[in-house]
């Protein structure tokens, strides 16, 4: 099965080699067509990618160059902004990237005849765009639903040791595509791909005469590539990109013995603790003597000192938004200056954490905005936390956060797992970050109901972890009124009053909730009986899963565990006449339960109910169970209790 | 005129010396009032804004800005920045940074701040760029203070003072001066500022306004919005310029006329080949109407939407000439050169410009400004009414602007003749949807519903859009504008958008498995199927703005049930009728031959009414939620 599988791409690729298009020549078919039939509701479609990567040495020195013809087909007018093309060019202070060959035209079919209208030089804007970037921005003259757009032009990088992703999937489905990248033999690069899409390269060796070099040449083809659409709970769409990343291993020359740079994640963490910032920088102590000794002082043990160092560094540097493993100020100007970027906060802590004598050593990461790190890499590890290791026990910390604690991170570090930096035991490698512990809501009703409808209560809440976490961040700087307003509008317009939040602003312990409720109409009093649903307006009311299938794991930040208690009290003269049925409901392999209990003792109603989502992703497999899973939750809470007068 | 200087002179002396003295403590976040405090992310200090006009072509700005930030979310209330471009030039601009006890602990230079395109991401190219303060706050409060001194030829473009702009920053004080040296004809027009505690001092060729001790405003659901309700003084002189271009204006009149000649004039050109076209495809058609609508359908199908805006492109159209050959523009640009085509088939029509945008904002009748307006629309007279045309839609059907632009006046700009115009209103019974339904239920609690739903007006407005959408983009508009359905399946749709009628219709097959909840031997289920509001507005303890509902709707359902085979009617709420002065709610249920037949009406009608109504509307909007709520009982027949 395989060998045909193989045999059939091999054909095509033949075939797509064939008919690569002309730029600036179209056939009348694509323009007569009217729509995409793999997918009928894209607004427009790449009918065809070309890009070739390689490397040009000239007067200023070895360039990246990349070349693209992009062919592009619009249907209707949901397509027209297809037709702008905005190009983002690096720049640092000494060089930058430079566009130039911009060439494009747009092609219509008017009465048969094919109409070609190029894009004038006039409509080309370049704009200083931030102090990283220059901006080339242009879009096509005379676009219309139907027309096909021929857009060519030329990116040249001083930049040449980062090799830009190689993107395979758009917002808009791809019919043909071809890549090419060319690296001069002794440039190594490890080329990783990505994506669920299955392709695969075909490597050649061949003389390139401009640079009198052998140089090593990787082809990727592939056709009628889907759209990538967004979807909710998902940690990051473009680690589900169909593309191709690149990063330098090693150069070689002849006769020397080259320069190596990452192979293995080993390599990796040597690489970078062989830097300045990470050999030299976190054993000097000098700079915090005084204050540190007062604080670990009276602290009895190495866990006393790690909290109040933690403390320490979460009170005294404040994170400036800005990732990085390696430092921007310094240890020195971070503590002068009260702030600085991860590492300056995160380094700090470590190098505060060793000063009082616990083995404490960076661990570098990848945050979820940052994609997951697909091969050993230095570059694309962006931020580094601190890892301790005492009494036999890993802690993990990071202090750029007002309320994260140890162990428990901010929701961003949870991506992967973390390379390990302990030059002073020579040990390197990867190492596995401690999933979230389980965020724990517990909700506590006690209520009256009385024969109008009307019901009044309290609810006492608690939350931990990151639960916890989150109310807090959500909670922090609110002006009350309008956090309370949003609550009842949640809640299903209850009214609130006697609201209370304790331990919102500290990031250790559990927040409690207190609060007051009042709703008229909360249960449905017909002819005599009274409906009521006992989970009150605590309840779901909207799957969140909406879509029939999904591509990618599905990602909740953190396990939780939601429980409930209801206790209401209903008028006098009324007994049970149908009830809810208990019901488990599990999601295979223990990813999941929902438990309810609803039973009348006297003239209450007691509700226990529980929901457990236990992993913090969900692969992609399960995504059906889930869906499934939260009907099921539903409906169940939507059921009701009736009530009936009792004969007298 | 000259005697009124010296006394001027010294008025200005005299303020400056006064702030000065108290300047020291403003840096220090302890001497806050309590009052601005609380319910505050920052409090103004103190803006101090003197603006100069030494003549109708030179403009000097001075601004000191001293704001204390309390927490995170008051860090956009600093305002640390300018915009420039060619005729707008910063002279000198800077910052110091104060801890809470009022030390200085930074200063920011020139050379630190940030300088960037001022593009946003619906244009192109512009050539305006900002230059914005970078300071991380690394505790609060904190205080800063922003002095920026520009200088400008727009005198067309004179800062509106407006000391509140937005929720939860309180003002402890603030000073706007402007002096007309030139005595280019001072103009101004005050809104919202009866029930401030402010000093005044204008004259024929100044204007002085203090407000002190301002508490912040807080949001507020069905308020009107915060540009309707913040206190301003817009300003403008007689005789101004605007990047090198003159002009004289006191009134609208005059100011269309400057608008015509100097902006519009000569720019409507097209080729002789469009041309050709456009008289191709009116000849054979009488009413100007007819060969109007003709037009604006070319025009939809042959350009886009594409905003470059250059200097004094900011409001002057590109030439109908290029339009025509990058087959794009912006607003200015397609709605000169929709007027050009309609020109070539003799029909009159007349470039407006409005201030677009859902809240509907009118340009002030009796005050004239460049300021006011953002956008552009064409007017076509028909009888003794407008059609208007919104020529940068590429999708609205042909007189039917929509929430855009409705209901407000804008300016016609005609030769010698320009006048402020209201667009089309839609009233309230016009904003229509009618939901009809047939609906079944299966044996296990679901039902099955054919239903068929049409809207128009303003409800067109808001669902003609679907149908441009994927399938999988429409099933889950379904899902979740029955988001109180679980389970909802749809099984077939259609839609018809008719665009001469301005009618949307969505014929469509549902089902949900567990619509009916059943008990025993009862189904209990809610007969208003497919249209439940559960709107309720959110509650306030102390209500503090008016009540503006900006548009009113007109809903109608009729929903008929089979009534299953060997069940009866056990109970059914008896049927409803509120009215008052914000609506009509109504439903009744009947029993017919085994069918139920459920009829609703929900008319909410668009109003001002003061902040005691409040309470009086939310609980109209909960009765109708509960009534919206109401079910019915099935009992099987033993």
């Amino acid at each position: 099965m395989k060998k045909i599988y193989l045999l059939l791409s091999l054909v095509s690729v033949q075939f797509v080699f064939s008919q690569s298009p002309k730029f600036g020549k179209v056939d009348k078919a694509e323009l007569l067509e009217k729509h995409y039939d793999k997918d009928s509701s894209a607004n427009a479609v790449i009918l065809y990618k070309n890009q070739e990567t390689y490397f040009v040495s000239s007067s200023i020195g070895v360039e990246l160059i990349t070349e693209i013809h992009k062919r592009i087909k619009i249907y209707n007018k949901d397509g027209f902004d297809k037709a702008t093309v905005s190009l983002n060019l690096y720049k640092s202070r000494n060089t930058k990237e430079r566009v130039s060959r911009i060439k494009a035209y747009t092609f219509n079919l008017i009465d048969g005849k094919i109409e070609k209208t190029a894009l004038d030089k006039d409509q080309i804007f370049k704009t200083e765009y931030s102090y990283n970037y220059n901006q080339v921005k242009f879009t096509l003259p005379n676009v219309k639903e139907g027309s096909v757009m021929d857009i060519r032009y030329k990116i040249s990088s001083p930049f040449y040791f980062n090799i830009d992703e190689f993107r395979f999937q758009y917002d808009i489905p791809i019919k043909r595509l071809e890549a090419e990248i060319r690296t001069p033999k002794g440039y190594n690069f490890n080329a990783k791909q990505k994506g669920y899409l299955s392709f695969s390269p075909k490597h050649t060796l061949k003389q390139d005469n401009a640079i009198g070099m052998s140089v090593d040449v990787l082809n990727y083809t592939l056709n009628d590539v889907p759209a990538l659409k967004e979807e909710s709970f998902v940690d990051n769409i473009d680690n589900y990109r169909a593309g191709v990343v690149f990063e330098l291993v090693s150069i070689e020359r002849h006769g020397s013995s080259g320069r190596y740079f990452a192979k293995t994640w080993g390599d990796v963490a040597k690489t970078i603790g062989s830097t300045e910032d990470y050999k030299e920088e976190l054993d000097k102590t000098r700079s915090f003597d005084d204050t540190l000794d007062a604080i670990i002082a009276d602290k009895e043990n190495d866990i006393e000192k790690m909290n109040a160092i933690f403390k320490h560094v979460k009170q005294n540097i404040k994170w400036n938004g800005l990732d990085g493993k390696y430092f921007q100020k310094g240890i020195r100007n971070a503590i002068k200056e009260k702030k600085g970027n991860a590492a300056d906060v995160n380094l700090t802590l470590v190098a505060m954490l060793r000063y009082a004598g616990i083995d404490a050593n960076p661990l570098i990461i990848s945050t979820k905005d940052n994609l997951i790190p697909f091969f050993p890499t230095v570059d694309r590890l962006n931020y580094v936390i601190a890892y301790a290791y005492i009494n036999s026990k890993r802690y993990f910390l990071d202090a750029t956060d007002e309320f994260s604690d140890v162990n428990l991170l901010p929701l961003k570090d949870y991506n992967w797992q973390g390379i390990l930096v302990d030059n002073n035991k020579l040990v390197w490698k990867k190492v596995g970050i401690s999933t979230p512990k389980t965020g724990e809501s517990q909700y506590m009703v006690t209520a009256k109901l009385d024969e109008e409808g009307i019901i009044e209560g309290n609810i006492k809440s608690r939350h931990t972890n990151h639960s916890a976490y989150e109310f807090r961040q959500n909670f922090k700087n609110r002006d009350l009124d309008a956090f309370i307003t949003e609550k009842e509008e949640v809640l299903e317009n209850i009214e609130i009053s006697n609201y209370e939040a304790k331990n919102t602003d500290d990031y250790k312990g559990y927040v409690s909730e207190s609060y007051d409720f009042y709703k008229e109409s909360s249960a449905d009093i017909i002819d005599g009986k009274i409906y009521i649903q006992p989970l009150l307006f605590l309840k779901i009311n909207e799957n969140p899963f909406r879509s029939e299938t999904r591509a990618f794991p599905i990602d909740f930040g953190y396990p939780m565990k939601n429980r409930y208690m209801v206790n209401i009290a209903f008028p006098e003269g009324y007994v049970l006449e149908s009830n809810p049925g208990p019901v488990a409901v599990k999601i295979p392999n223990g990813l999941g339960e929902f438990n309810f209990v609803s039973k009348v003792i006297g003239n209450k109603i007691q509700l226990s109910s529980s929901l457990e989502l236990n992993e913090a992703t969900m692969s992609a497999d399960s995504y059906l169970f889930l869906k499934e899973f939260f009907n099921q939750m539903i409906n169940k809470q939507k059921e009701q209790i009736v009530l009936a007068k009792a004969q007298p | 005129m000259p005697h009124k200087k010296p006394i001027l002179s010294i008025f200005l002396i005299l303020i400056a010396y006064c702030s000065f003295s108290q300047e020291e403590s403003l840096y220090d976040s302890s001497t806050i009032p309590p009052e601005l405090m609380t319910k505050a992310n920052a409090v103004v200090r103190f803006n101090d804004v003197l603006i100069e006009i030494e003549s109708n072509d030179r403009m000097k700005i001075t601004e000191k800005r001293i704001v204390t930030v309390l927490n995170e979310q008051g860090n956009l209330a600093t305002q640390a920045y300018s915009g420039y471009d060619r005729y707008n030039k910063i002279k000198k601009i800077g910052a110091r940074i104060f801890n809470a006890e009022g030390e200085e602990i930074k200063k920011i230079k020139r050379r630190d701040f940030i300088d960037h395109s001022a593009v946003d991401g619906g244009t192109l190219y512009s050539d305006s760029r900002v230059v914005a303060m970078a300071y991380d706050p690394v505790s609060y409060p904190y205080t800063v203070e922003f002095i920026c001194e520009t200088e400008t030829s727009n005198t067309a473009a004179i800062p509106t003072w407006r000391p509140l702009t937005s929720y939860y920053v309180s003002v402890q004080k603030d000073s706007y001066r402007l002096v007309d040296k030139a005595s280019l004809g001072l103009r101004y027009k005050e809104k919202n500022l009866d029930e401030l505690e402010l000093k005044k001092s204008n004259t024929a060729s100044s204007l002085q306004y203090l407000l002190q001790n301002a508490k912040p405003l807080a949001p507020e659901s069905l308020s009107p919005s915060l540009y309707k309700m913040i206190p301003q003084v817009m300003v403008a002189v007689e005789s101004f310029s605007f990047y090198g271009v003159e002009g004289k204006a006191k009134n609208w009149k005059e100011f269309g006329d400057w608008v015509y000649n100097a902006l519009l004039s000569g720019r409507n050109e097209i080729t002789e080949e469009t041309k050709q076209e456009v008289l191709d495809m009116t000849s054979n058609i009488e009413d100007p109407v007819e060969k109007a609508k003709q037009i604006f359908e070319y025009v939809q199908n042959n350009t886009r939407y594409i905003s470059v805006q250059v200097g004094i492109g900011g409001v002057q159209p590109i030439p109908a000439l290029e339009v025509d050959e990058l087959k794009y523009g912006d607003c200015k640009g397609l709605t000169n050169y929709t007027q050009s085509l309609l020109e070539v088939a003799g029909v009159e029509s007349y470039y407006s410009i409005v201030e677009a945008g859902t809240d509907p904002i009118d340009l002030e009748d009796d005050f004239a400004s460049l300021e006011q307006g953002n956008h552009i629309i064409l007017a076509i007279p028909h009888e003794d009414d407008m059609l208007w045309l919104d020529c940068t839609s590429q999708i609205h059907p042909f007189n039917f602007i929509g929430d855009f632009t409705d209901n407000r006046n804008v300016l016609i700009v005609k030769p010698d003749s320009s006048e402020i115009v209201k667009t089309t209103i839609y009233p309230d019974s016009l904003n229509y949807q009618l939901t009809q339904a047939d609906i079944k239920f299966d044996s296990y609690g679901g039902i099955i519903a054919h239903v068929t739903r049409k809207t128009e007006g303003l409800r067109y407005d808001n669902r003609f859009s679907i149908e441009r959408q994927s399938d999988k983009d429409v099933i889950n508009f379904y899902k979740k504008n029955w988001g109180y359905i679980n389970d909802l399946m749809v099984d077939k749709y259609k839609f018809h958008n008719d665009k001469t009628h301005i009618e949307f219709t969505e014929t469509l097959d549902v089902s949900a498995q567990n619509y009916t909840t059943q008990t025993g031997d009862r189904i209990l289920f809610k007969p208003n199927a497919l249209n439940q509001n559960t709107y309720v507005p959110n509650r306030y303890r102390n209500r503090k703005s008016p009540v503006d509902i900006t548009r009113g709707y007109l809903d109608e359902d009729v929903f008929i049930f089979v009534i299953p085979k060997n069940y009866e009617i056990e109970a059914m709420p008896d049927n409803v009728e509120i009215k008052n002065k914000f609506g009509e709610y109504s439903f009744t249920v009947r029993q017919e031959e085994g069918k139920l037949i459920y009829k609703r009406k929900l008319l909410i009608k668009k109003g001002e009414y003061p902040k005691t109504d409040y309470e009086d509307y939310r609980s109209f909007r909960k009765k109708v939620s509960k009534n919206d709520n109401s079910k019915i009982v099935l009992k099987a027949i033993n």
